[in-house]
């Protein structure tokens, strides 16, 4: 090493040295440059496609579970009866936010619409469980209970209803006839026993879902 | 001095003349030792909560801004948490020499502060031997950290000791060598004597830094080689995070662990105040003229002006710390003994031609007496 790289090094050490600290003392003395958010204070403002939490309104859900079927990792569970009305009827609505990936998969694929992703994305909790969002904050099973009871109710209104015809028809009939009661008997007790036969059905429906997403995944 | 000190303490409280001058010197040196060491300790913890500032600011965050307003209590919540902590001392480590280890790096870097000269009276002693004592004192921090890597029985601790020796051992030779000039200037190894030949002159065209090129470069060298001596990086093989855990005080908690945090800036300081003292005019006030002023006036302005240009120094160490990475050991040695050690070296022979050939005179005075 001649004196000549000797010096140069000691030049190079001293004039690197001096552009380091021009840096960091930029860095040092512009406000500007400090980019921590005081966060408790200040909050971070989520830009407008932020997918954040997500929040399903249940009026206008109607528990298609579509967004059970399409969620990669399982993490939105659904329960619903029929109603008398011929209508779904949510029993619960669950999202374990702890699972999600937000992936936003269920907002794409939900029908009405009624799945959103929120701005929502502060949630710290000491327990696992309390980050499960639930939607319906009444009792599955008190809820399935009332459906049931209205179908049932409903049920039992148009059976009267119609025995209230079917007698009327009948005496009218009587009148005339006689003959076709035990025809009309058996016309009418489908109608009567169907609101009963899905609410069973769909007392499940993840396992009714699960079961017909696989051969969807095959397909693909 | 403490003699002085006392004489006119019983001068002015008449009531104590009755009792033996001694005994008033001995209170008066533990009162000044007292006051010493309140400032030391005070200054180590503001030091570490500016450290910290500084660091966030560098590196586009806040840093503490909690405790109190803009967190400047945060070294009193540091210091509560460091006394209430645990204090382990490992099953195998030396027991004695482990409880020692961090007693000589706090004596070692706190004793120095008697030889700072804070103002124009404000020294605790003035030794005629002020700087030969500063170096022979501040070397007991390489002893105390030997040990602490010794006796923890810990292999990064033993590897951060002996990197320790091998560096504040290797940089003590360029940091005497770039201080002699200003002995030379001065003729006096006084910390006091050094700083009164810097005088006149506006108070900063005397200073030894003007004095001519050789000594403005060996405040350079003294301030690097200083730099690697205080442990700090881009010199901090000893601690070095990032391959030794942290070096020799890895085994050490609680208030012990402490000790060697205030001694590292104790250490700064110290290393500071030597390079204003004996470059950058030490306690002489810009435009005034300190010791012509009121005592009272004359004290309080050379102790802020010293504080001042010694804190600066401080603040530089840190800005430099947060800059730049660490060395890696054989660098660190090539640097001290190629480079540092023959500069000084050179320097020192620049300065002593310098003022064989101009008799002492400084180029700043040359210009003054051609002006008249």
């Amino acid at each position: 090493m001649g004196l000549k790289d000797y010096l140069y090094d000691i030049w190079e050490a001293v004039a690197t040295t001096a552009k380091g600290m021009r840096i960091t003392a930029r860095y040092g003395v512009d406000p500007r440059e400090t980019i921590t958010l005081q966060y408790p204070e200040e909050r971070w403002e989520p830009s407008e496609r932020f997918r954040g939490f997500l929040y399903n309104d249940i009026k206008t859900c109607t528990s298609c579970t579509m967004c059970v079927r399409v969620c990669p990792v399982d993490c939105i569970s659904l329960e619903s009866v029929r109603g008398a009305d011929k209508k779904m009827v949510l029993a619960s609505y669950d999202i374990d936010i702890g699972r999600c990936m937000y992936c936003g998969l269920c907002v794409e694929v939900c029908p009405p619409k009624s799945l959103k992703h929120t701005s929502g994305y502060e949630k710290a909790s000491v327990d696992r469980g309390e980050l499960i969002l639930h939607f319906i904050h009444e009792d599955a099973g008190e809820i399935k209970a009332r459906v049931a009871k209205q179908v049932a109710e409903a049920a039992a209104k148009a059976e009267a209803e119609k025995a209230k015809a079917e007698s009327e028809k009948a005496e009218a009939e009587k009148a005339e006839d006689g003959e076709p009661d035990s025809r009309a008997a058996q016309k009418d007790a489908p109608p009567s026993a169907q609101p009963a036969a899905p609410a069973d059905a769909a007392g499940n429906p993840e396992d009714g879902g699960a079961a017909e997403k696989k051969p969807g995944e095959e397909k693909e | 001095m403490m003699e002085s000190l006392a004489i006119s303490l019983v001068d002015a409280l008449p009531v104590l003349s009755g009792v033996p001058l001694w005994t008033i010197t001995l209170l008066v040196m533990v009162m000044v030792a007292a006051v010493v060491l309140t400032f030391a300790l005070t200054y180590s913890g503001l030091a570490t909560y500016v450290e910290r500032k500084v660091a966030g600011d560098i590196q586009a965050r806040v840093g503490p801004n909690r405790v109190g307003p803009v967190g400047i209590l945060q070294f009193l919540a540091d210091g509560i948490k460091l006394l209430l902590k645990e204090d382990i001392i490992p099953a195998k480590a030396d027991r004695f020499l482990f409880v020692l280890a961090p007693y000589l790096v706090f004596i070692g870097s706190f004793a120095a502060f008697v030889v700072v000269p804070f103002g124009v009276g404000l020294i605790a002693s003035d030794l005629n031997i002020g700087i030969y004592y500063l170096m022979a004192i501040t070397s007991l921090v390489v002893v105390g950290v030997m040990l602490a890597g010794w006796s923890s029985n810990n292999k990064w601790a033993l590897l951060g000791g002996m990197r320790a020796a091998a560096q504040i051992v290797s940089y003590e030779i360029p940091v005497g060598m770039a201080l002699l000039p200003a002995v030379l200037i001065a003729g006096s190894l006084s910390l006091q004597d050094i700083v009164r030949s810097q005088g006149g002159l506006f108070g900063i065209f005397g200073w030894n830094l003007f004095h001519n090129p050789f000594t403005f470069l060996s405040f350079f060298l003294y301030y690097v080689a200083a730099l690697a001596e205080t442990n700090r990086t881009p010199f901090d093989i000893p601690e070095a995070e990032s391959e030794l855990v942290s070096g020799y005080h890895v085994e050490y908690s609680g208030i012990r662990f402490a000790f060697f945090f205030l001694a590292e800036y104790g250490d700064m300081f110290v290393v500071s105040a030597l390079a204003t003292a004996c470059f950058l005019g030490g306690w002489h006030v810009p435009f005034l003229d300190a010791e012509a002023l009121p005592a009272l006036w004359g004290n309080l302005l050379s102790l802020g002006v010293f504080l001042g240009k010694t804190l600066s120094l401080v603040v530089l160490m840190m800005w430099i710390r947060w800059t730049l990475p660490r060395l890696r050991v054989d660098q660190l040695m090539r640097m001290a003994w190629k480079y540092l050690v023959p500069l000084t070296f050179v320097n020192l022979l620049g300065v002593s031609l310098w003022l064989l050939l101009f008799h002492g005179e400084g180029i700043p005075r040359m210009i003054a007496s051609l002006f008249g």
